[in-house]
Parts: C-alpha cells; sequence; structure tokens
C-alpha cells in the first residue's frame, strides 16, 4: 500500500511537471501554429476556387464562426463566381478537414485535404499523389462533380475510395456532400432575406 | 568506456539502423525524399538528447519499478514539444513527416537507450551517447534519403541532380526501394566489418 502511494505521487509529480512545461510551449507556439493554419486556409481557398484570381473571397460569419466564403472576380466585391466552404468529418484515426469550392451552380470546383492523421500506408493514401502528377488522384476526382453525385461507388456514387481505407475515402466524401447541401440551404436562407 | 567511443559508437559500431536495426519504422516511411530523412533525424536527435539527459539526471529518484511509465512520460513530452515547434516554424516539414512525429515515442532506439545507457550513466556520458546515436540515426536516414530521392526522381534536396535524360525508377520512393537499399547497405557494412577483422 504504502509503495502504491509512492509510486503514484512520483508518477504524479513527473506527469505534472511534464504538463507544465507541455502547456508553457504551447501557449508561445499556439499563436504562431494558428497563423500558420490561416495562411494554409487562404492558400486552400484560392485553390479551391481558380476563377476569382485577382478578385476577392469574403467570409460569411456567425456568431464568430466561419460559415462559407463568397468568392468575387472583382476586388469590388461585383461578379460572383462561387462560394466555398470548411467540410469536417471523423475518420478512421482523426478528424479530417476539407476546403471545397464550388461555382454558383453548385458544380464542385476544387478540394483539397486539410489536415488528417489517418493510418498511414492506407488511409493517409487519401493525400497519395501518383508519380508525375502534383494533385492527389482522390481529391481530383471531386472536380466538377455536383452534391447528388458525390458518394463512394459503394453508396452508389462516383468517387472511387482508396483501396484498403473505405472509411477515410467516406467521411471525406460525406462531409463534402453534407457541406455542399448545406452551403445550398444556407445560401437560400440568405437569398430570401 | 572512453568519452570519446560513447559518442562514436553510436555513428558506426552500434549505428541504430545499420547495426542495431532499430527505429526501421519511421526510418522505412520517410526516407524517400533527403529533406524528410534529415527533418526525421534531427528532430528523433533532439528528443534523444533531452531524454538521456533528463533520464541520467533523475536515474537514482525514480524506483526501478515503474521506470519505464517514468522513461515514457519523459520521451513524450520532448516529442510534443518538438511537434508543436515543428508545426509552428517549419509547416511544410510536419505536413511531411505527417504522423511519424507523434511516433518517435515510440521509437525503440529512444525507449533504447533510456534503459540501456541513461538510466545506468552519468548525465555527461549519456548526453554524448544520445547525440551520437542521433548523429548515427540522422546520417543513416539522410543517406538513405539521398540514395532514394538520387535514384527515385533525380534529385537531392528537391535539386535536379540528373538531368532529363535519367529516367527516374520509381521504385526507389516506393517501400521496396527502401527496403532494398537498406539491405544493400546493410550488407555493405556487414562485409566492411568482416574484412576489417581479417
Amino acid at each position: 500500500m504504502k509503495e502504491i502511494i509512492k509510486f503514484g505521487g512520483l508518477l504524479l509529480l513527473i506527469t505534472g511537471v511534464a504538463a507544465g512545461l507541455l502547456a508553457y510551449v504551447d501557449s508561445l507556439t499556439k499563436p504562431k501554429i494558428e497563423e500558420q493554419k490561416r495562411l494554409e486556409g487562404e492558400e486552400a481557398l484560392s485553390w479551391v476556387l481558380p476563377q476569382v484570381k485577382e478578385g476577392v473571397i469574403i467570409h460569411v460569419c456567425s456568431k464568430g464562426k466561419t460559415l462559407y466564403y463568397i468568392g468575387y472576380a472583382h476586388k469590388d466585391t461585383t461578379d460572383l463566381v462561387g462560394y466555398a466552404f470548411l467540410a469536417k468529418g471523423t475518420g478512421y484515426s482523426s478528424d479530417i478537414e476539407t476546403m471545397v469550392g464550388v461555382d454558383t451552380s453548385g458544380v464542385i470546383t476544387g478540394i483539397r485535404i486539410l489536415s488528417q492523421k489517418e493510418t498511414p500506408g492506407l488511409g493517409s493514401r487519401i493525400l497519395e499523389v501518383k508519380p508525375g502528377e502534383t494533385e492527389p488522384w482522390f481529391q481530383r476526382q471531386f472536380k466538377e462533380k455536383k452534391a447528388d453525385q458525390v458518394a463512394v461507388e459503394k453508396d452508389g456514387g462516383e468517387i472511387n475510395s482508396v483501396t484498403g481505407a473505405t472509411i477515410s475515402s467516406r467521411t471525406v466524401t460525406n462531409s463534402i456532400k453534407e457541406g455542399a447541401l448545406n452551403l445550398a440551404k444556407l445560401i437560400e436562407e440568405s437569398k430570401e432575406k | 568506456m572512453r568519452t570519446g567511443k560513447v559518442f562514436v559508437k553510436g555513428i558506426y559500431q552500434e549505428n541504430p539502423i545499420f547495426r542495431l536495426a532499430l527505429g526501421l519504422c519511421p526510418f522505412l516511411a520517410v526516407t524517400s525524399s533527403t529533406e524528410n530523412g534529415l527533418g526525421m533525424g534531427l528532430a528523433a536527435t533532439f528528443v534523444l538528447v533531452g531524454s538521456n539527459f533528463i533520464i541520467s539526471l533523475v536515474r537514482k529518484l525514480i524506483p526501478q519499478r515503474i521506470r519505464i511509465p517514468c522513461f515514457i512520460v519523459v520521451i513524450a513530452t520532448f516529442v510534443s514539444l518538438v511537434e508543436m515547434v515543428m508545426q509552428a516554424y517549419s509547416p511544410g516539414l510536419y505536413k511531411n513527416l505527417g504522423i511519424f512525429v507523434p511516433l518517435i515515442v515510440v521509437n525503440c532506439i529512444i525507449l533504447g537507450r533510456a534503459e540501456a545507457f541513461a538510466s545506468r550513466n552519468g548525465v555527461g556520458l549519456s548526453l554524448l551517447d544520445g547525440l551520437g546515436m542521433g548523429v548515427g540515426f540522422t546520417l543513416a536516414l539522410v543517406i538513405i534519403g539521398v540514395i532514394r530521392e538520387l535514384l527515385g526522381s533525380g534529385k537531392i534536396f528537391g535539386h535536379i541532380i540528373l538531368g532529363s535524360g535519367y529516367n527516374p525508377a520509381l521504385l526507389f520512393i516506393l517501400p521496396p526501394g527502401a527496403f532494398l537499399t537498406i539491405g544493400l547497405l546493410m550488407g555493405l557494412f556487414n562485409y566492411v566489418e568482416e574484412r576489417a577483422k581479417r
């Protein structure tokens, strides 16, 4: 009994010191990491909305959270060319975030998977780039599809899932579909207003 | 053991990859390019040196029976530090190494050195041991990274070395290339060792 208390106390002390140190470094690196994430998000945005080019992308927020993005071809917010949104889903071992761009008729103009920590060699192959190509093949499939076509083949859709990684593929696919339908609803609502 | 020897043995005699064959999993996965190999090697070296330092410092306070959880906490702390710093200052590398950064925690070299060396030796020697092992590991990663990147895509550190006349052997940036390269290099090491003995 005495030993358990001694060992437990010692472990508590060690983990306590470790936690304190980590919390300190976390507070130092957090702003930098957030900044990097923001930059990455911006880059992904212009990637999924290629029609915007020199134009401007506006964030539509509600209660401090970005709901979706609107892309205009000109800086003075004229000539609406498309929308973008961040799709989130829980994959096999991580949350997968994907930036998705759609044009005004609801056709997907591009997607980019922003973060994932799926199993290396299986789920992580949603980001696999075939030799000689620049864009992951799984990601490219979504281009020029409409929300109702976005589903993995097993679910009757047109997206080929990654072999051995149905869960990861399905997560990305379904989160995009859900997001696209949700976006259509939000746009409809804002028009009614 | 002589001080110099403690450092050098990690690089050659007890090279974690070529001689001990420890930590092969992240090794095979990330060496498809030189840059990734170097990044992984440096991250692991930092963790090795840090954990060896702390563990040798507190080795007399830690009871034998709970040493492993204590070691793991120390190692995991250093790995988390590396992960946060890398994410903040080198996001490209962090993305490339992906899940293999947090997996440094279970890299057998690190726990192996804590158990076999740092828990039995003083702070100075343990630091040297960690550094030597880290340098050996990094060197091995860079060597394999260079070979695989050069043969697999005709580049080193992303710079084109073999011109357009070279047709890249894709095999080398794929997993089988890693196994082939490491097998041949281990063989070479053994051959040199045998020759030296005679």
